[in-house]
């Protein structure tokens, strides 16, 4: 029983097994540039265990990899990942593109600022090479974090308004205070971030720079209290969209102390956006009761002419 | 070791990659297929998202749809000898697209693009089968339901095939609307839909048209 789910276990290690596996099947290249990166500036004799079997790798992490750490079992596949001492390919990256934003502001999105990264965490600037040379990865990378970060600032006011710490704000104020969150943060990247605009639009990176955006917008408009099931849906999350998308250009054209003419402008827009919805309900109300009106007329009509007697 | 954990526990969201990632959502081709960014969803744990988004933005489609039909039946047959019958059956389709807008809004999930067209597409099939008699409504409301009822079932299928426990309120609410619909399907029967002229082609082609919304309402 327990051969089996240790067994089992290992399988299933195995299929979820990152780096290691990628290495042996996968285009080698970028792998092995990662494990050479890790290895850059440690010691060559922990080649050893990055030699040998995958199977010896996920039974005991490989000897003298960061030995003051203890190995210790992992009891699911899941949770395996996380305890299992050495990182996957992607944790990496993670970390490496996270240390190398400090260094955006003075080398721009570009494959300098990721090996300068590389070297702050002690790795060879040949890490650069797992990444693209336009700096794709890094931006995607920074947008998905900005969002990460808006996303728990608005949780975060949200449970303050359960609690009854808080006021629940109007929409507008409430939009207008989100989209100024997200965009305050890209101001220490601010001078570079028109290349990282344009390295967005990359026909490459349309997929994912258009799903991070969507996904923003939508998580703003979900803890604004959008509940709308109908094509509303679509139209607000269209013009919240525009919005952003034009505060943010203004942004980078903006010279003012404290981007004061962003804001002013966003504010603007906002309220545009609201008085747009204010007039459309509006109109339909409108429309409806000058149907009621007509159709009052037409059954007066009707009965002042006799044609709605019974006979 | 918390500091390593952290952040690796971080990146562990960011790999559940068909699970997280938000509608849609492909591999960014090159770079190894490793980073593939998405912004955390805070939204409900360890679903299949993409399974859960379609069922319930089809399902809404269709109790959207249903709603329409009955409403252009009732603008027909409204005061005819049927119409007691008919508007019964439209109020259970409201309580049944009142419940999938909560859990629309529960799940998060986005509705079809084509609402608009199916609200102008239901009341005119509604209506048109009704102005072909009291028989042709219920001719009508037979097709669909059955359509409906067959859709059901599937994913039922789908989700007891993917855990049983993790959606026993979802796998509830759609097995007692599936039974309500197979209901409104023996009631059409019951009020004589075979004896409509061309009954065959007209249920055909009904149903036909439903298999193109249910597809087009899983993906738009």
């Amino acid at each position: 029983m327990a051969a089996a789910g240790g067994l089992r276990r290992a399988g299933w290690r195995l299929w979820r097994g990152r780096a290691v596996v990628r290495c042996q099947q996968y285009p080698p290249l970028r792998a092995l540039q990662a494990s050479a990166a890790l290895r850059g500036a440690s010691d060559e004799h922990k080649k050893e265990p990055w030699a040998s079997s995958s199977q010896q790798h996920f039974d005991s992490p490989p000897a003298g990899h960061q030995p003051e750490q203890k190995p210790h079992p992992s009891y699911t596949g899941q949770g395996g990942q996380e305890s299992e001492d050495y990182e996957s390919e992607e944790q990496l990256q993670h970390r490496i593109l996270t240390a190398a934003l400090e260094f955006v502001p003075e080398h721009g999105w570009t494959a300098e600022a990721i090996a300068e990264g590389a070297k702050t965490l002690g790795l060879s600037v040949a890490a650069a090479g797992l990444f693209h040379s336009d700096g794709s990865e890094l931006i995607l990378h920074f947008v998905s974090e900005c969002n990460t970060k808006l996303s728990e600032l608005l949780k975060k006011e949200q449970k303050l308004v359960q609690l009854g710490e808080a006021e629940k704000k109007p929409t507008d104020e409430f939009l207008r205070d989100a989209v100024e969150a997200r965009l305050r943060m890209l101001i220490p990247y601010i001078e570079k971030w028109p290349q990282a605009l344009s390295v967005l639009l990359l026909p490459r990176n349309i997929p994912s720079s258009l799903n991070l955006l969507t996904s923003m917008i939508d998580d703003i408009w979900h803890y604004a209290g959008d509940q709308s099931t109908d094509f509303n849906w679509y139209t607000r999350r269209a013009v919240l969209t525009a919005i952003y998308n034009t505060t943010e250009l203004v942004m980078m054209q903006d010279s003012s102390p404290g981007f004061e003419d962003t804001w002013r402008f966003l504010e603007n827009r906002v309220a545009d956006a609201m008085t747009m919805s204010n007039t459309a309900s509006q109109v339909q109300s409108t429309g409806e009761a000058v149907v009621q009106g007509l159709m009052g007329a037409a059954v007066t009509i009707k009965n002042l002419a006799g044609l709605n007697q019974r006979r | 070791m918390a500091a390593a954990a952290a952040p690796a526990l971080r990146c562990s969201l960011l790999q559940r990659r068909p699970l997280r990632c938000g509608p849609g959502a492909r591999a960014v081709p090159g770079a190894g297929a490793a980073l593939r960014p998405c912004s955390t969803r805070v939204a409900l744990e360890g679903i299949n998202k993409p399974v859960i988004d379609r069922i319930i933005r089809v399902d809404h489609a269709g109790e959207y749809g249903a709603n329409r039909i009955y409403a252009g039946q009732m603008a027909v047959l409204g005061r005819s000898s049927v119409g007691p019958v008919i508007q019964q059956m439209w109020n259970q389709e409201k309580d049944h697209l009142k419940k999938f807008n909560e859990l629309m809004v529960a799940y998060r999930v986005r509705p079809t693009v084509l609402l608009p067209f199916w609200n102008v597409a239901g009341f005119v099939l509604g209506a048109g089968s009704a102005l072909l008699g009291k028989k042709g409504a219920m001719a009508c409301t037979v097709a669909v339901e059955e359509s409906i009822s067959e859709h059901y079932n599937n994913q039922i299928r789908t989700l007891i095939e993917e855990d049983p426990e993790k959606y026993k309120e979802l796998l509830q609410v759609i097995k007692q609307f599936r039974d309500e619909e197979q209901e409104h399907h023996d009631i059409g029967l019951e009020h004589d839909a075979e004896a409509t002229p061309a009954y065959s082609v007209l249920k055909t082609a009904i149903q036909l048209g439903c298999k193109a919304a249910i597809f087009l309402s899983e993906r738009i």
